[in-house]
């Protein structure tokens, strides 16, 4: 009887489709099932029918029996009702056979339609969905999508059985099946009711039960300061009574939950009362035969079921379809990047051109307003600037991850739209700020852009950056387990290993969009090695965060506001006194090995960084 | 449990000794509530099968043609059905208080458990783990207790109450329903065997679909930035198509449950047999009638104890995972008697002596030897996994030394008391954790509610915090955490300074990673951290190059065993995996280190103090 509890915790959500459009979606998805379908429903129409036969053979058989107390005239009637009850069983095996492989297939092909339309999303659509909100459209949502039709083919066999349970004993007795049917409003009623109270209860007990988990959460998590200041004795007091307010609002929502079923009960007991007394009058009264009066007596155990899932069915098919939206929003989602054509590219010099470049997040505000650069082929470029100078979109416009509106963006003096993405970015290298790993061993993410690379090809590179050094800090070396998303290892193991992903890669270009995060000294002068090794022959452009870093760029850019405002190498633009002097004493000052605080500043030329 | 860090009065103590034991002792517990239960489904059940034998003489007094007697049954029939309404209320509401009150001790237990438990626990077990256990692990409690016992339960009561009830009607009427209860006890245990395996690869494909699917969301970029969307997207369907045939095994499975077919051939078997009495005037009609509502009843147990049995296992299961935390033993003993230092308590000095250390077998120190006199700040360099954290721990005692001496003031820290050793040796932590409270009571933290108002004031001014708390319209008052401010790692350090300020410890190990993302910000941290280093003997494990190249003396650690140990000049000259740090930091201005160090270091000694201090 769970699915009277079903659907219960869940939340409301903004629709924009209509049922109807959504309907039809579902529909149409299921059109390749067409034979499938039409064979389900025939086994659930069959099986109601047959389900009805048992009380009516049953009660016919009774009758006769009454009347000429012999067996053998009612042989014929038993052996029908044996029959009724295995083709009842085998309609109810076919039925579920067929439905799981037809839901299991609309679920898996509208599965991998979701995955191919997230995964050929670009950045814009990940800055709007948090990764766990995308995850469980294409995984849950698309299960949930099922139930929708489960959930109407459960309906529809209930509903049938109930109408032709009711128009039977309609049809033998009116006036009994109208007295019998009194007790149907009086448990509609209760169904709705409680799933009213249900929800309320159950949103209580749910937040009460988060503030025990959170209390044992912080307990856990800060038990070093607990311990260390000894505070273990106000510790416990504040959890005995969170504790207890969950329990006491727990157990109303259980009373609520249990107390629900002998309400239920009794009103179908009441009904087999009224169905008892005043069938026993009609067969007195010869209105019945006894037969008739012992169907109405068994109809009413299974009248009073289905009732209870009529009334949860809507509530839970609305959240069916709910899923179903933002499986389909996910589909429909417009992509934002445009390709006007797909030239394949083969080999890059590196050199990269941005022509009066207007670029913007939102259409609220630019972050580029006619910008424009050169950078020679092998060529490396530190940009730095402040939060929000636009460091990063220079980086995520040139590997395409977002449409920029105005203006052009040349590589090698081809317009960057004219690409075949997939080839374009083999010869594209970006380090990302925080390297993501997947999961494997470290071997595994190195080759993971060029998966057909041999074992030596990988253990060469990684050995090649800081002296292979790095390797012997990992416990199992090149086979270490990375764990999810990496983080097994420190957050500058992982940037060592991102960077001899890329150096297998062997790009033409290089992004380097470098980690705020601190990473310990050892493992930093590795990497700055390591970088000495990838800039070597490749166009390079650094976002720079680090002190080390800059010092191996040809050309610093200072960017503020979407507009190059300064560029030369560190000397020359420390001596300057402007915006990058200014830069300096803001971010880098204290990078230096001889930095004191408050100390360490280089003179700025008030009239030059005017910012 | 006789070592603990923390007790309570009155606390009630439960068997362990097994999941199974575990469980009955908290029912015992609420042995009065349980009994009344009992009582109450027996009665409910009782109460019910008498409405089928009401039906059964309604039908003989009608047939016997006797109007008034069908109104004395009908009554009888309510008077009946009201008693069972009651008793079925009660055997409801029963398991429920039993069930919430299970689970309300056990996370009351498993919370004092784990405040009684050693730091080194702490450190073994994820939060995520003991999260777990706390949330997951109880909801399965709660869901054995109620509906697990109480459907395993009542669904028995039920089934015997029929078996009884049709007993007593005519014994030989038990032939078919005996005859089904084997055959779908049999029935259901083949079942479960055959779909179990399947439902529990299929949780396990889908875990697996969902993980892949998380990480190729999560590594989108890379996955773009390397044109490799369409590996990623066979991994997916590859891994779709195997939860698909999961299912539609499943599927299958299911569409194999044999006891409704069964129930069908029983409820034919049983009616044929009743019939073949009623023909040899054995039974009556209402008898018969009786009989079928009574067989109908089977359906429930039937239908339910499999679930109800899953929910127990998976009950017992959970039982058995908290049971765990709870045994485990904690390996500190608080060394009661121990040295509590001299009149002054503890002076800080430190020395190592050939300390070897192993965890879980993995060798993580290797004869490590150095001293550090009071009040020197001593800077551990080494990369992710040398040991550096490990090496601070042997100081209070959060792990053991395997071979070799930790000495504090030239004592042993096996022969310190506990207490005394752990309240001079503060620790600030990489991830420096705060409750979700005030920050004044953060601040106050270690004093409880004794802390007046100017000290918690003088400890912020001091870690450099007053500045920012101020701007923070309620200033001391501001909640942290999430339905408060969410503070930067640089705020948070300094608060925790504040705090390790207030306590005042001799020794102070510091953990410091927090990137500052500014220098400004850096020059705040900065100014606390030597405040907070003033007098004290420090251990600093510290990504800051300045940090390292102003300490006392610098530790070189690589995996484990102490490569050189100096002052930066001495080691820049003699270490090479030193030298390497600095290297790629303007060789120009590393020459002008080299000539300038002479005339920096006097410069230093003078103003020492004077700078810290502004």
């Amino acid at each position: 009887m769970g699915f009277l509890m079903d659907g219960l915790e869940a939340e409301a959500y903004d629709r924009k489709y209509t049922d109807r459009a959504l309907i039809g979606r579902i529909i149409g998805y299921f059109a390749p099932q067409k034979q499938l379908m039409i064979t389900v429903a025939a086994m659930v129409i069959l099986g109601s029918l047959v389900d009805t036969a048992f009380p009516l053979l049953v009660s016919r058989s009774l009758d006769i029996v009454i009347a000429s107390q012999v067996v053998g005239t009612v042989a014929l009637l038993i052996a029908a009702v044996l029959f009724a009850g295995m083709l009842s069983w085998t309609f109810n095996h076919f039925r579920v056979r067929f439905t799981t492989r037809a839901v299991g297939d609309v679920v898996l092909s509208l599965r991998n339609h979701a995955f191919s339309a997230v995964i050929a999303r670009d950045m814009s659509f990940y800055d709007e969905f948090p990764s766990g909100k995308i995850v469980s459209r294409v995984t849950s949502d698309t299960e949930d999508f099922a139930t929708v039709v489960t959930l109407t083919l459960n309906l529809l066999s209930q509903v049938l059985l109930f109408f032709l349970l009711a128009g039977i004993l309609f049809f033998r007795n009116v006036y009994l099946a109208l007295l019998a049917l009194t007790i149907v409003p009086a448990i509609v009623i209760v169904a709705l009711v409680f799933r009213r109270i249900a929800r309320i209860t159950t949103r209580r007990a749910q937040r009460s039960l988060a503030r025990v988990n959170a209390n044992v959460q912080e307990v856990v998590s800060g038990i070093t300061v607990a311990k260390n200041f000894r505070q273990e004795q106000n510790m416990y007091d504040e959890f005995v009574r969170v504790n207890e307010q969950s329990y006491q609002v727990s157990l109303r929502s259980g009373f609520v939950y249990s107390g629900v079923f002998p309400l239920l009960f009794l009103i179908a007991n009441l009904g087999t009362t009224i169905v008892v007394y005043f069938g026993g009058r009609s067969v007195f009264g010869h209105a019945i035969s006894a037969g008739d009066w012992f169907l109405f007596v068994q109809s009413m155990g299974l009248l009073w079921f289905p009732l209870t899932s009529i009334a949860s069915f809507w509530s839970q098919f609305q959240l069916g379809l709910s899923a179903s939206e933002r499986v389909f929003a996910v589909l429909d989602a417009e992509p934002r990047v445009h390709q006007h054509a797909s030239e394949p590219v083969e080999q890059l010099r590196g050199k990269i051109e941005f022509r009066k470049m207007f670029f913007s997040y939102d259409d609220r505000q630019n972050v580029l307003a006619g910008f424009d650069l050169t950078i020679q082929p092998g060529e490396t470029v530190a940009i730095v600037g402040h939060t929000g100078a636009g460091k990063s979109s220079l980086a995520k416009l040139i590997a395409r991850f977002y449409e920029y509106q105005g203006g052009e963006l040349l590589i090698d003096d081809r317009d960057i739209r004219s690409f075949e993405l997939g080839s374009f970015h083999q010869k594209l290298g970006i380090v990302p700020q925080s390297p993501f790993l997947f999961s494997g061993t470290v071997t595994d993410n190195i080759r993971y852009a060029r998966p057909e690379a041999s074992d030596a090809e990988v253990e060469a590179i990684a050995r090649s950056i800081g002296q292979g050094d790095w390797l012997e800090a990992l416990p199992e070396g090149l086979n270490t387990l990375v764990g999810e998303a990496g983080r097994a290892l420190s957050m500058g193991q992982r940037q060592l290993v991102a960077l001899a992903r890329v150096l297998l890669q062997d790009p033409a270009i290089i992004i380097l969009d470098e980690a705020t995060a601190s990473v310990d000294p050892l493992t930093e002068a590795q990497i700055q090695e390591g970088l000495d090794l990838i800039l070597k022959g490749r166009t390079a452009i650094l976002i720079a965060h680090r002190l080390s870093t800059i010092e191996h760029a040809d050309r610093i850019l200072v960017l503020s506001h979407g507009r190059v405002v300064e560029e030369g190498d560190h000397e020359a633009l420390l001596r300057q006194g402007g915006h990058y002097a200014q830069l300096y004493n803001t971010y880098f000052r204290h990078q230096s090995p001889d930095y004191r605080p408050g100390e360490g500043f280089v003179q700025v030329n008030p009239n030059l960084a005017v910012s | 449990m006789s070592k603990r860090e923390f007790t309570v009065a009155n606390e009630y103590h439960y068997n362990l000794s097994s999941p199974t034991r575990w469980i009955i002792s908290h029912l015992w517990r609420n042995k009065y509530l349980v009994l009344c239960y009992m009582l109450a489904s027996i009665a409910a059940n009782a109460v019910y099968m008498n409405v089928s034998l009401l039906t059964g003489s309604a039908f003989n007094a009608v047939l016997g043609g006797s109007l008034d007697q069908l109104g004395h049954i009908a009554l009888a029939l309510l008077i009946t059905i009201a008693i069972g309404g009651c008793a079925d209320v009660g055997a409801r509401i029963f398991p429920e208080l039993v069930g919430k009150r299970f689970v309300r001790d056990a996370r009351a237990e498993l919370y004092l458990s784990l405040l009684g438990k050693s730091q080194t626990f702490h450190n073994r077990q994820q939060v995520g783990d003991i999260m777990a256990r706390a949330a997951n692990d109880m909801t399965q409690l709660n869901n054995m207790s109620s509906p697990g016992f109480d459907i395993a339960y009542d669904s028995s009561v039920a089934l015997v109450m029929a078996l009884i009830f049709i007993g007593a009607i005519n014994w030989q009427l038990l032939l078919v329903p005996l005859l089904f209860t084997v055959s779908f006890l049999i029935a259901v245990r083949y079942y479960s065997h055959w779909l179990n395996p399947i439902s529990d690869s299929m949780r396990e494909e889908f875990g697996e679909m969902n993980a892949s699917l998380n990480e190729s969301i999560s590594g989108i970029e890379v996955v773009k930035a390397t044109a490799q969307e369409k590996s990623e997207q066979k991994k997916f369907e590859r891994k779709a198509g195997i939860y698909r045939n999961l299912f539609v095994k499943n599927g299958v499975v299911q569409a194999w449950y044999l006891p409704p077919l069964f129930l069908s051939i029983a409820l034919v078997l049983a009616f044929l047999h009743g019939l073949f009495l009623l023909a040899s005037h054995q039974i009556s009609v209402g008898s018969l009638v009786a009989f079928m509502g009574l067989m109908v009843m089977l359906r429930y147990p039937a239908f339910n104890t499999n679930w109800a049995f899953s929910l127990i296992q998976l009950g017992v299961a959970g039982a058995d995972r908290i049971l765990k935390i709870l045994k485990e033993e904690t390996d500190l003993d608080e060394n009661e008697e121990g040295y509590r230092g001299d009149e002054s308590g503890m002076r800080g000095e430190i020395a190592f002596e050939h300390v070897t250390f192993s965890y879980e077998g993995t060798p993580v120190l290797k004869n490590i030897s150095f001293r550090a006199a009071p009040g020197q700040t001593i800077a551990i360099v080494g990369q992710t996994g040398a040991g550096k954290s490990t090496l601070t721990r042997l100081i209070n005692r959060i792990y053991d030394a395997d071979s070799g001496r930790v000495l504090v003031d030239g004592i042993d820290v096996r022969e310190w008391n506990l207490d005394a050793l752990r309240s001079q040796v503060s620790t600030i932590e990489q991830d420096i954790f705060l409750f979700s409270r005030s920050i004044a009571d953060n601040i106050a933290y270690g004093l409880g509610q004794k802390a007046d108002r100017a000290a918690i004031e003088q400890a912020a001014r001091d870690a450099q915090a007053h500045q920012f708390i101020q701007d923070f319209k309620e200033g001391y008052e501001t909640e942290i955490g999430e339905r408060g401010v969410t503070l930067s790692g640089g705020q948070r350090q300094r608060i925790a300074i504040a705090r390790a300020l207030l306590t005042d410890p001799r020794i102070l190990i510091l953990d410091d990673s927090t990137s500052a993302i500014d220098s400004a910000t850096e020059d705040e941290i900065q100014r606390a951290i030597h405040r907070v280093l003033e007098g004290r003997t420090t251990l600093l494990i510290t990504h800051r190059l300045s940090q390292i190249r102003w300490a006392d003396k610098v530790l070189v650690l690589r995996q484990g065993e102490l490569v050189d140990q100096g002052t930066h000049d001495e080691l820049l000259t003699r270490c090479e995996p030193y030298r390497r740090i600095f290297a790629h930091y303007a060789p120009a201005k590393q020459e002008q280190l080299q000539s300038n160090r002479k005339q920096e270091l006097a410069r230093v000694e003078v103003s020492e103090g004077v700078t810290w201090a502004s």
